[in-house]
């Protein structure tokens, strides 16, 4: 049993799902759902979906060149089984896996760089923008202020307790 | 899914062109013939000046279908087209070339001839 990917998501292909279909040039085209196949009777490239792993890679959201990759591969000659080697391959498992996630978190983390001082700035350029939509533009001429001042309402207690008996 | 009055291409040199459903063979009661089915077919588009000609009617075994085919490890396989090999009354194909993909269930169903002429078993 091999486990192969999904020609439109690239996920990975368990036994069992999905579907196959073959061109008259015998090139086989694997889904791993009916999404991912109605896509592709759709003539939708993969490049241009966003959800797509092609997509992600091409516009640089996700991680693209990898060590850790490299240990996930197709390999055409079987190997011969030996109780040792597949107990170290479990093990390493674990350890590359959790390696590859720190990678992608410090990814992430590189690529959201900058993205809330950019987020200021739209902010404070909005605001200064369409002032007159809070302030009009007399009283902004008086005051210059932007933001609004802070109005210190006092609320009597009794009144509040009254109320909620009433309820 | 292949029943009387479906229209098939033909995946070999043996003349035809398209062919058209009239019978499925050893069908009874079912409704539709499948991959490997054999049918009973015309001829309804024949390439000039080969031995087998227009309305003439022979035998053809399914080769790829539109429906999905599933196997019993789970896999589940499409084809591009409705296909099909014309063959004699023993299951020898009459062509001697089988173009496109062909599904390994023929090899079970004593069609070995085709499979071996196939340029790809899937």
């Amino acid at each position: 049993m091999r486990l192969e990917k999904c020609w439109f998501c690239s996920s990975t292909i368990y036994p069992g799902h999905g579907i196959q279909f073959v061109r008259n040039d015998a090139k086989i085209f694997r889904f791993c759902r009916s999404k991912c196949h109605k896509n592709f009777k759709m003539k939708r490239n993969p490049r241009k979906v966003k959800w797509t792993k092609a997509y992600r890679r091409l516009h640089g959201k996700d991680m693209t060149q990898d060590s850790t990759f490299e240990f996930e591969r197709k390999r055409n000659r079987p190997e011969r089984y030996d109780r040792n080697v597949t107990e170290m391959t479990l093990k390493a498992i674990k350890k590359i896996d959790k390696i590859r996630v720190t990678r992608e978190a410090q990814h992430h983390k590189m690529r959201m760089k900058g993205k809330k001082a950019i987020e200021q700035e739209a902010a404070i350029k909005e605001l200064e923008n369409s002032i007159n939509l809070v302030k009009a533009p007399a009283a902004l001429q008086q005051g210059s202020e932007i933001t609004l001042p802070k109005i210190k309402v006092k609320v009597s207690q009794s009144q509040a307790v009254g109320e909620r008996m009433e309820e | 899914m292949i029943q009387p009055q479906t229209l098939l291409n033909v995946a070999d040199n043996s003349g035809a062109r398209e062919l058209m459903c009239i019978r499925i063979i050893g069908a009874g009661n079912h409704r539709y013939a499948h991959i490997g089915d054999v049918i009973v077919a015309v001829i309804k588009e024949a390439v000039p000046n080969m031995p087998l000609e227009r309305s003439e009617i022979i035998r053809a075994v399914i080769v790829r279908t539109c429906k999905e085919l599933k196997r019993d490890n789970g896999m589940i396989i499409r084809y591009d087209d409705n296909a099909a090999v014309v063959i004699d009354q023993e299951g020898n194909p009459k062509g001697t070339r089988v173009f496109g993909a062909i599904a390994r269930e023929l090899r079970q169903l004593n069609f070995t001839k085709i499979v071996s002429l196939a340029p790809e078993v899937l």
